[in-house]
C-alpha cells in the first residue's frame, strides 16, 4: 500500500494540476443542503464537507441520456453505426458509499453480454475517493452495509487528517499522477494518525438499525406478503426519485429518435425506474407490478435480497439518498427495522 | 413494374386557434432553425398568426390551439375535424381545457354576468372543454406553452404515422435527473409529483415550481398527496386551487361521465 501526503493548503495546486490534464468534477453546493458533482477549476469551489450529492457519480459512468447508435433508413437496407462519446474526467471527493456503488455497477455491466459503452467509459474516469470522518446525516446507513470504510474501487483515496490529507494510491494511474506532481511519501506519524482516526470512527459509526445484516435476506423471505409493503405503497408517489438517486440502480430504457430529414436518426439509452407505473407494463396492457406497494417491495428486494443471491453482496451502499430525496418521507432504515420486526412472527 | 417517379406532395398542415392566448403559436414561430427544417417537410396552408392565406380543401394535419368555450367554437372544431386526416391538440387549453377551465368553478350564468355585465345574453358561452371533449384527438402536445422539443417530436411522429406516447411519469422523474434542488426542500409547493413529465422539468430548471400545466399522470398518488400536505403543513385548499388552475375542465367532464 502506497501512501502520500498533501498539505491542505496545497489542495488547490493539486486540483489545478489535475485540471490541466482532464476535466475535474467534485461536489459543489446547490444551496438548501443540496450538493451535486459538477466541474471545478479550483479547490475553493469544492464542498469537502458534503451530504451525498443529488445524483451519485454514476451519472459519469452511465449518462442520464446516452447515444448508443446512429442509423440511416434512406437506403435499401437500414444502416447503423455504434456511437460512443467518451471524455476523460477526474471525479474528486467520492465518498466510500459511492465507491461501493460504482463497484456494484462494475459487476453488473461486466456480466455477459458485457456493456462495452459502460466498460470503455469507465476506463476514462479517474476516481479520487474521500473518507467520511463522521456521518453526513441521519439518513445514512453505511455501517450496516460496511461501506463506511474504503474497500478499493478508486485510483486515489483522500483521508482528512486535520492539516493534511493522507492519500492512498491504489492504481498505476493514481501513482503516475501523484509522482507527476512530486507528492511527498507518507511518514510513520501519518500512518499512526490514520490508525487513530479509524479507531475513532469505530466509536462513531455503528450499525444504524441494530439488525444483523447477514440475516436481512432471510428476513425478507418471510415478509414478502406482509402488510408493511401496503403501508409503504400508500405513501409512495411513484416519482422514481428513490431509484434515480440510487448509486446502484442501473435500469434503462432505449428509444429511437428520427431526425428532421425523417431518414436518419439515433438510439438513446435513458435511465428508467421500476417505480414508474409503466415500467412493468407489457404489450396488451398487463402490468406485473401494478401496485405501488409491489414496486416499493421490489426496490427493497432488489437491494437486499436478489443481488445477495446473485452476486453475494448488498446493492445498498447506505448513502441514504433514497430516504433523503423522498417527499413522502419513505425511509429505508424504517422499512428495514419493520422488516426485522415483522419477520419475528 | 416500371419505376414511376413518385410525385411527392408535402402534407398540408393548418394551425387553428380557439380560446387561448396564442402563446403556443408563438412557440412554433420561434422554433428558429428547426422551423426551417420542418417547412421542408410540410406545406403550411393556414396559420393565422403568420400568414393570411386560407385553404378550402382537406388538411393532412390540423394543429389545434385553445379550448372550446362556446357553441360556435364547438361547430367550428367539428368542421375542422371532418376535413382533417390527423388532428393534433397542442397547448394546455386544447389538451386539458387549461386556464380557461377555471370558469368551470362557477355557475355558468353567474360567471357570464360577472364577465359581460347585464348584456351577457348577447355573448354565447358554455362550460370550457378540452378539444378531445368535443372531437377525437390523435396527438397531444401538453404544456403552457408547449415545450418546443416535444412539439417537434410529436410532429415527426405524426408525419411518419406512428404513435407518440406522452410520458406517464411525474415531472420529478426529469427534475431529479436535472439535479434541481427539490422545491419542497425550499419550502415551495410544487405540482411536479402528480404532473406528467415530458417538459424536461422546464419550470424547476428555471427556478420556478411546477404549475401542473401538462395535466396529471394517469394514476396520481392521492394518498401521498394527503401525506405531503400534512408533512409540509400545506393548506389543502391552496393545493386544490393550484391543481384547478390547469386541470379544472378535465375534472368536470370526468365527474359528469360518472
Amino acid at each position: 500500500m502506497k501512501y502520500h501526503v498533501l498539505e491542505k493548503e496545497q489542495l488547490n495546486c493539486f486540483i489545478k494540476s489535475l485540471a490541466k490534464k482532464m476535466k475535474v468534477v467534485a461536489p459543489i453546493s446547490k444551496g438548501h443542503g443540496n450538493y451535486v458533482f459538477g466541474e471545478v477549476k479550483s479547490a475553493d469551489e469544492i464542498s469537502l464537507n458534503y451530504v451525498p450529492t443529488i445524483l451519485p457519480p454514476k451519472k459519469y459512468f452511465m449518462p442520464t441520456k446516452e447515444k448508443m447508435l446512429d442509423f440511416d433508413l434512406s437506403g435499401k437496407e437500414p444502416k447503423d453505426t455504434a456511437a460512443l462519446d467518451l471524455e476523460e474526467i477526474a471525479i474528486f471527493g467520492v465518498h466510500t458509499c459511492d465507491l461501493a456503488g460504482i463497484q456494484c455497477l462494475n459487476i453488473v455491466f461486466n456480466e455477459r453480454p458485457r456493456d462495452y459503452n459502460y466498460l470503455l467509459r469507465k476506463e476514462k474516469l479517474f476516481i479520487i475517493g474521500l473518507e467520511c470522518n463522521k456521518y453526513c446525516d441521519e439518513y445514512a446507513s453505511c455501517t450496516l452495509v460496511n461501506s463506511h470504510l474504503p474497500n478499493g474501487g478508486y485510483d486515489l483515496f483522500f483521508t482528512d487528517l486535520g492539516d493534511r490529507f493522507l492519500i492512498n494510491v491504489n492504481t498505476q494511474k493514481g501513482e503516475d499522477f501523484v509522482e507527476s506532481i512530486d507528492l511527498p511519501k507518507a511518514e510513520p506519524k501519518d500512518m499512526t494518525a490514520l490508525e487513530k482516526l479509524r479507531e475513532e470512527k469505530k466509536k462513531i459509526f455503528r450499525n444504524e438499525i441494530d439488525v444483523d445484516p447477514k440475516k436481512i435476506p432471510e428476513m425478507l423471505d418471510k415478509v414478502y406478503n406482509s402488510k408493511l409493503w401496503e403501508k409503504v405503497g400508500e405513501k409512495c408517489l411513484s416519482c422514481g426519485n428513490c431509484t434515480n438517486v440510487c448509486p446502484t440502480c442501473y435500469c434503462f430504457d432505449m428509444e429511437d429518435f428520427i431526425n428532421l430529414d425523417l431518414k436518419t436518426g439515433y438510439r438513446l439509452r435513458t435511465w428508467d425506474s421500476c417505480q414508474f407505473e409503466t415500467f412493468a407494463t407489457v404489450a396488451g396492457g398487463e402490468n406485473f407490478r401494478s401496485q405501488r406497494s409491489m414496486r416499493q417491495r421490489h426496490r427493497v428486494y432488489r437491494k437486499f435480497k436478489f443481488p445477495v443471491d446473485k452476486f453475494n453482496r448488498f446493492f445498498c451502499t447506505g448513502c441514504g439518498r433514497c430516504s433523503r430525496t423522498c417527499m413522502a418521507g419513505i425511509n429505508l432504515k424504517e422499512i428495514l427495522k419493520e422488516v426485522a420486526e415483522e419477520s419475528k412472527f | 413494374m416500371s419505376k414511376e417517379k413518385k410525385v411527392l406532395t408535402k402534407p398540408k398542415v393548418a394551425f387553428f386557434d380557439f380560446a387561448c392566448c396564442e402563446g403556443c403559436q408563438l412557440q412554433v414561430a420561434n422554433l428558429g432553425e428547426k422551423l426551417l427544417d420542418l417547412l421542408g417537410l410540410i406545406d403550411v396552408v393556414e396559420f393565422r398568426e403568420v400568414m393570411s392565406e386560407k385553404w378550402d380543401k382537406d388538411y393532412d394535419i390540423a394543429i389545434i390551439e385553445g379550448s372550446i368555450t362556446d357553441h360556435h367554437a364547438e361547430e367550428r372544431i367539428k368542421k375542422i375535424r371532418a376535413r382533417s386526416k390527423i388532428l393534433i391538440a397542442y397547448g394546455s387549453c386544447a389538451t386539458l381545457g387549461g386556464v380557461n377551465g377555471m370558469k368551470n368553478s362557477f355557475e355558468l350564468e353567474e360567471i357570464r354576468k360577472y364577465v359581460y355585465g347585464d348584456k351577457y345574453h348577447y355573448f354565447d358561452s358554455m362550460t370550457t372543454k378540452a378539444v378531445d371533449q368535443v372531437v377525437k384527438v390523435d396527438y397531444y402536445v401538453h404544456g403552457c406553452p408547449v415545450y418546443q422539443p416535444e412539439l417537434v417530436e410529436v410532429l415527426k411522429c405524426a408525419l411518419r404515422g406512428i404513435p407518440y406516447s406522452v410520458p406517464d411519469k411525474p415531472v420529478c422523474a426529469e427534475c431529479k435527473l436535472n439535479e434541481n434542488c427539490c422545491l419542497y426542500d425550499k419550502g415551495v409547493v410544487c405540482l411536479g409529483p402528480w404532473t406528467r413529465a415530458g417538459c424536461n422539468s422546464w419550470c424547476p430548471n428555471n427556478g420556478n415550481f411546477c404549475y401542473g400545466c401538462r395535466g396529471l399522470v394517469k394514476n396520481p398518488a392521492k394518498n401521498a398527496a394527503k401525506d405531503i400536505i400534512a408533512r409540509y403543513k400545506l393548506d389543502e385548499k391552496l393545493m386544490k386551487n393550484k391543481f384547478d388552475m390547469y386541470n379544472k375542465a378535465k375534472e368536470v367532464s370526468d365527474e359528469s361521465k360518472k
